[in-house]
Order: C-alpha cells, then sequence, then structure tokens
C-alpha cells in the first residue's frame, strides 16, 4: 500500500554573510520543507527580513493599488517576461516611473467624476426649480427678504396665505409632490419654517446664476455632455494604460512577491551573529542530491548535516522535541493516483504514518460510479468529456471529476457491454416486445451475430429491471463486503506499523472478525429466511461458526472500545447494506431509462408486435425528445453515480482506517506564472 | 380496466411502496437539519467538504434499509 514518502529531519548551518546566496539555494533545492524556530530553545532568535525587503514591500503595495485601479487580476491575459528584464525594470525604477503615469491619468479621471457629480447635483435642484417662475439671480441678495425653497409633501398654498408681506410660489402635483419658494420678510421667516415644515417639507440650496432656470439647465446639460466627452477620452487613456502596463504590472507582482518570499526566509529559522541554523524535513531518498547540491554552490560557508529519518512508528514521534514531532506528508502516488489525491484532501490530508487512501481510490470509486451507470450509450459520452477534460484543464477540481468521469466512463462502457448488454436502457440482443422488452435488435431489424451474444453475460446480458434484481443486490453486497474488509485490513496495517502487532489485532483485529462472524452469520440467516434452508449441515456450521466469531469479535473489541463494541454490531450491517444502492441508482437509472424509451418509441411507432418506422416528421420529433430525455438521464447520473461512488468511499470505505490531520510537505520553491527564466539564469536560480 | 393478480401481491407491493416513501421522508427530515449546517459550515470553510459530505449522507442509509425491504418484499417474497 502507498505510504506518504518517507522523510530525514537535516540541519543547515552556515555563515550570516551569505545568508541571501543560501535561501537562493534552498529555494533552487525545491525539496526543503523548513521547521519554523521558535526562540527560546537555545540562545539563538530568529532573524529580521533581509534588508531588500522595505523596498520591494513598499513597490509591491504600489503595484497591487495599480492593479486594482486598472482592473488588471489574475485572470488577465498578459505575455510572459524574462526574469532578467523584470528585475532591470523594477531595479531602474520602473515600478516609480509607471507610478507617476498613471496617478497623472486616474487623477483626471477622478477630478472629472468629481465635476460630473457636482454637476450632476446641480441639475437636479435646478430640475426642481424649473416649474417655479423666478429667474436665478433673485433668489439671493436681499437686505431685508429671507428666502425659502424645498421641496414640499403636500401643497401648503393655502397655509402660506396666512403670512402678511410675503409672496409665495408653489408648484404642486399630487402625486410627484411639489416645490415651493417663499419670499418673506427676515422677522417672519421662522414661522415661514414652522408652516412650511408640517407639509412635509425639505430645503434645498439653489445653485448660484443668471437668468432664467430652464436656460440654467441648458447650460448644465451641454457642461454635462462636455464633461462625458472628456471622461470617455480619460477612460481611453486608462485603457491604453491598462495594456501597456499589465504585463509588467503583473511580472512585477509575481517577481516582487517571490522576493519578499524569499526575503522573509529569515524569520522562520535562527540566525545569531554570525552564522544562521536552519532545521527542514527533506524526501529521504533527495538528502545526498541536496547536501551535494548546497555544499556546491556555497563551499566552506554550509554545512548540512542528518539528523534523522523518522520511522512510521509512533513511539519516534512522542520522543521528538515538539517542534520536530510532526512530520509532513508527501504522497508518493503514481500518475493516475495522483489525480485522486484531491479526493483525499476534501477528507483531510493523511498523516505521515498511515496509509494515503488515494489507490484505493483510484480504483473503486471509477468502478463503482461505472458500475452504478453500466450502459453504453451512456459511457461513450464519459469517455469523450473525461479525456477532453484532462487534456484542458489544468485546475485541480476540474481534473479530479474529469479523471472519474474518464476512468469512470471506461469502467461503464465495459460493464454496460459485457456484463448488462445495453445501451441507453436497451438490451442490445432480444425480441421486440413492447413495453417491457425494446431491444437494439428489434428496434432496427436485425440479428446480431451469435459470437456477439457469446461475449456477454447470460448471452444478452443482465436486465437490471426484472429477473436479475436479487443476483444484482446480492453481487452489490458482495462488493461491499470485499471493500469493508480491506478498508479494515487498512486499518490493521495502519496499527502494526504505528504500534505493533498486538495493538493492530486489539484494535482492528477485532473488528476484522466481528465483521466476518457477523457477514457469515448473515449469510446462514438469509439461507433459512429467504430460501427456507432446514438449520442442518452447512447451513448450521455457519449460524454457529459465525455467532461464534462475531462473540469473540465482539469480546476483544470490547476490551478497547467498551461498551460501544455492541452497539456498533447493527451498524456493520448497515455498512454492508448501504452498497445496494451500487445496485439500487443503477436500476432506477435503468427505470428512467425504459420509461422514456417507452414515451419515445410509443409516441413514434406504436407499441406493435412489429417495428413500423413512422413519417420523417414524427421521426425527427421522436428522436429530438430521444435526446433530451436520454440526456437528462445522462446528467443525473453525473450526479447520483458520482456522489453516491464518492460516498462509499468517504463514509463506509476511509472511516475504517483513514485518521488524517497530516500536514501538507510544502517545500521551499518558487512557482513561476508571468515570469520565466532564461536559460542562463535557470542554471544557477529557481 | 381489471384488476389483475391476487391481494396478497397487491398488499406487497403496497407495502413496498409504503417501506421506500416513508423511510424516503424520515431522511430527508434528518438530513434537512445536516444539509443546512454542512452548507453553512462548507461556506466558511471549504476545505472541510469531505467531512461535511459524510455527516450530511449520514441519514441517507435509513432509506437504502427501506429499498431494500421493498426490493425484498417484491423480488424475493
Amino acid at each position: 500500500m502507498s505510504l506518504p514518502e518517507s522523510m530525514s529531519r537535516i540541519v543547515v548551518v552556515g555563515t550570516k554573510s551569505r545568508m541571501e546566496e543560501a535561501i537562493e539555494a534552498f529555494y533552487s533545492a525545491k525539496a526543503l520543507h523548513l521547521i519554523d524556530h521558535t526562540t527560546g530553545t537555545d540562545d539563538m532568535s530568529i532573524g529580521a527580513p533581509l534588508p531588500t525587503n522595505s523596498k520591494a514591500s513598499e513597490r509591491l503595495l504600489k503595484v497591487r493599488a495599480m492593479e486594482k485601479e486598472l482592473g488588471v487580476g489574475k485572470t488577465t491575459e498578459t505575455a510572459r517576461v524574462s526574469v532578467e528584464e523584470i528585475r532591470d525594470q523594477i531595479s531602474s525604477g520602473s515600478v516609480e516611473s509607471t507610478e507617476a503615469e498613471i496617478l497623472k491619468v486616474l487623477d483626471a479621471r477622478n477630478d472629472l467624476n468629481q465635476r460630473i457629480t457636482e454637476l450632476n447635483a446641480k441639475k437636479k435642484s435646478l430640475e426642481i426649480l424649473a416649474t417655479i417662475p423666478v429667474d436665478l439671480e433673485l433668489y439671493s441678495g436681499y437686505k431685508s427678504l429671507a428666502v425659502i425653497v424645498g421641496t414640499v409633501k403636500e401643497d401648503p398654498s393655502e397655509a402660506l396665505k396666512s403670512l402678511a408681506d410675503s409672496e409665495a410660489f408653489v408648484s404642486f402635483k399630487k402625486k410627484a409632490g411639489g416645490v415651493a419658494a417663499v419670499f418673506v420678510k427676515t422677522e417672519d421667516k421662522d414661522r415661514a419654517a414652522s408652516i412650511l415644515s408640517e407639509y412635509g417639507f425639505t430645503e434645498i440650496a439653489v445653485p448660484e446664476g443668471k437668468g432664467p432656470v430652464s436656460e440654467a439647465l441648458l447650460l448644465a446639460d451641454e457642461g454635462l455632455a462636455d464633461l462625458y466627452a472628456k471622461l470617455e477620452s480619460v477612460e481611453k487613456e486608462v485603457e491604453a494604460l491598462r495594456m501597456k502596463h499589465k504585463t509588467f504590472l503583473r511580472a512585477s507582482d509575481e517577481e516582487l512577491s517571490i522576493e519578499i518570499e524569499k526575503g522573509e526566509v529569515p524569520l522562520r529559522i535562527a540566525v545569531g551573529e554570525y552564522s544562521y541554523i536552519m532545521d527542514s524535513w527533506v524526501p529521504t531518498n533527495k538528502f545526498q542530491s541536496v547536501a551535494a547540491e548546497l555544499e556546491s554552490r556555497l563551499g566552506n560557508d554550509i554545512h548540512v548535516e542528518f539528523e534523522e529519518t523518522r520511522g512510521r512508528n509512533l513511539h519516534e514521534e512522542e520522543e521528538a522535541e515538539e517542534r520536530f514531532k510532526k512530520v509532513p506528508t508527501k504522497s508518493n502516488n503514481g500518475v493516475i493516483a495522483k489525480e485522486f489525491e484531491y479526493a483525499t484532501s476534501l477528507v483531510s490530508t493523511p498523516k505521515y504514518q498511515e496509509i494515503d487512501p488515494s489507490v484505493l481510490i483510484m480504483f473503486f470509486l471509477p468502478l463503482f460510479f461505472g458500475f452504478m451507470i453500466g450502459d453504453c450509450g451512456y459511457a461513450i459520452p464519459f469517455i469523450i468529456l473525461g479525456a477532453y477534460g484532462l487534456k484542458v484543464t489544468h485546475h485541480k477540481d476540474w481534473r479530479a471529476i474529469a479523471t472519474v468521469l474518464f476512468f469512470g466512463g471506461i469502467w461503464a462502457f465495459m460493464f454496460g457491454f459485457f456484463f448488462f448488454g445495453e445501451a441507453l436502457g436497451m438490451h442490445f440482443i432480444g425480441h421486440w416486445e413492447p413495453p417491457l422488452n425494446i431491444t437494439w435488435e428489434g428496434l432496427l431489424g436485425i440479428h446480431l451475430p451469435e459470437w456477439f451474444s457469446g461475449i456477454m453475460i447470460d448471452d444478452h446480458g443482465i436486465s437490471k429491471l426484472g429477473i436479475h434484481v436479487g443476483m444484482l443486490l446480492k453481487l452489490s453486497v458482495y462488493v461491499g463486503i470485499v471493500h469493508l474488509l480491506i478498508g479494515y485490513v487498512c486499518g490493521y496495517l495502519n496499527i502494526r506499523r504505528q504500534h505493533d502487532n498486538k495493538h493492530a489485532f486489539m484494535e482492528k483485529g477485532g473488528w476484522i472478525i466481528m465483521f466476518t462472524g457477523m457477514v457469515v452469520f448473515c449469510y446462514s440467516l438469509t439461507q433459512m429466511l429467504f430460501d427456507s434452508a432446514p438449520l442442518e449441515g452447512m447451513v448450521m456450521y455457519l449460524l454457529a461458526a459465525g455467532l461464534v466469531m462475531t462473540v469473540v469479535g465482539v469480546v476483544i473489541t470490547s476490551r478497547v472500545e467498551g461498551i460501544m463494541a455492541i452497539l456498533e454490531l447493527p451498524g456493520i450491517v448497515g455498512n454492508i447494506l448501504s452498497y445496494t444502492r451500487l445496485a439500487a441508482i443503477g436500476m432506477s437509472k435503468a427505470g428512467m431509462a425504459m420509461a422514456f424509451n417507452y414515451i419515445v418509441f410509443g409516441m413514434i411507432m406504436g407499441m406493435g408486435e412489429t417495428v413500423v418506422w413512422p413519417g420523417i416528421g414524427f421521426l425527427v420529433i421522436g428522436l429530438l425528445l430521444f435526446a433530451f430525455l436520454h440526456l437528462v438521464v445522462w446528467t443525473l447520473g453525473i450526479l447520483s453515480a458520482g456522489l453516491h461512488a464518492l460516498r462509499l468511499q468517504f463514509v463506509e470505505l476511509m472511516t475504517k482506517f483513514f485518521e488524517g490531520g497530516g500536514i501538507r510537505y510544502e517545500p521551499l520553491k518558487v512557482k513561476r506564472v508571468k515570469t520565466i527564466l532564461t536559460q542562463a539564469k535557470a542554471d544557477k536560480e529557481v | 380496466m381489471a384488476i389483475e393478480g391476487d391481494v396478497g401481491s397487491g398488499l406487497i407491493a403496497i407495502g413496498a411502496g409504503l417501506a421506500v416513501g416513508l423511510t424516503g421522508l424520515g431522511a430527508g427530515m434528518a438530513e434537512k437539519d445536516v444539509g443546512a449546517a454542512a452548507v453553512g459550515a462548507i461556506t466558511e470553510d471549504p476545505t472541510i467538504f469531505g467531512k461535511a459530505m459524510i455527516f450530511m449522507v449520514l441519514p441517507e442509509t435509513i432509506v437504502i434499509f427501506g429499498l431494500v425491504i421493498a426490493i425484498m418484499g417484491i423480488f424475493v417474497m
């Protein structure tokens, strides 16, 4: 079984004067998983970031701000730049000059936006005042007169008549509300305000200006149009800047981030006055090459010392110093199993000391998926879609889904062809006996050769709905038993590796005996109940053996788990029966397919004894309907078969042995997307 | 349409229907609470999808039992 890769702990000691160079070397080794230094274990404390870091951080901040303003992001299409070029540009002050250039345009844009907002506000006030026949300059400039202007919710004209020596202009519409302008003596201002306040009055500021309001409105509109035109040209400038600088911005963002990340390494290691000490994990098989590489690059200024190769026994973990306890998990899987690591990681990262379930998932997930689909007609689109997905996508989520679809599709085709012998819910072979027996042979009016039926199970395949239901259910239960047993055995192996045989036997051996006992017991019980076998001979022995094994298993397990062991007994039956979903979902898909076929063929050719082909119109409609309905079954198939296959791994299999909670192996290395290394540099650096 | 078959098989069919229907209801009621909580938890922290899914589908076993009983009723009895 695949355990995570064996890891060794090393200590790297070097002179402080060449630390920066050493950090470059650590990154180029791509294998060092750094162990954070904790102050207090010795006299060394953590170091300070490299001196170049503060300038780089400042620049990165500027770059990010510019990216945000220009709308340049991770998904923006940009060219790739060589590392030397971008470094030259950064060190020659390109960030600062670009910022100046961009800020100039952005300032202009902000200024325009502000003026547009102001003018819009003015226009709004003017629109309100437009219904009052008073020129703008008349609203202000009085000594003994007060002017109150604003909107009202109810008509105040009657109430305003009570004010002596005043002039009130009110324009009111029932639904839209109205506007009132009141000219009163200064001493009456408060009274006028209190009258107005009863009518839902909100004061507005009268814009400055001369002449009639309508003229001012025209002026404002002209001004706005002018500003919008200017804004448009500035937006074009911004877009031009975006196009001009996007590559530089993305590349310098990446380069500066890398520089800062490297510069922060001293914060994680012990640095003294003249030297530094770094603890780290490396894959055991890479230790020699890493040590050789570091020493060849830094010569006498570095010393790499091997500390330990951590075994899988938990004793070693307990004895280790606190910060060396947890070992990072580096999965040790082949090309295909790697794609299934994502499924494992959905639950947790495996511990260093336990079996990585990805290999089991790689085998069983597509198998179960394929069994549940079990139909050539649905399998082929799955294979095509999966292969296409694997070819084009690099995102790990999509890759995981594409892998399941591809391999699941292959299994589905195998099951569909050899085992079930059907495509799109119809058997290949058989007589045309609608509605229950709709076959390709009958539909196409052909007779397939003898050898064709010879390669299928039972000559024409297993029918999911009909006589073979019992057999399918039994088969799923047997598959379940094997699957669960694998889970228990993995659990046993895990414990044996982490402790010893005795522990493993007590913790998982009891379970295995209990499980086997229950299986044998239930088997003989079903023989008696369903096949009415008498309680004698084989059945009796099996029943007794099963019972004894169960009791023994419960006794052993209860020493570890206590009374819970008995309570888990029905759980075992539940776990096994849970696999009947393999048959049940296959049946439900087949049932839907059969119903849809019945609808389509019933509609276009009737359900007679012989196939009668309809006119071309009906045929086209029928085929379209046929395609649509089967697309529904197919889509539901992804969801139900995919999720249930995954569930059987997560819930039934992995709970038997998988603990998780490991830490992921994350070596110091640089991932470049927008910047590339030219060959000359690649030899020396990451 | 005349009713065919005997009363016994009719009762079996009713029983099968009840077994699937009632367990389906039960599983649904149980999953409703778990599912709502699981979706909330996944929104907070997408890395726990697997664990959330394990809890989410636990009650589903009930309906599998119902289905098994129904199928046994129809095909075995």
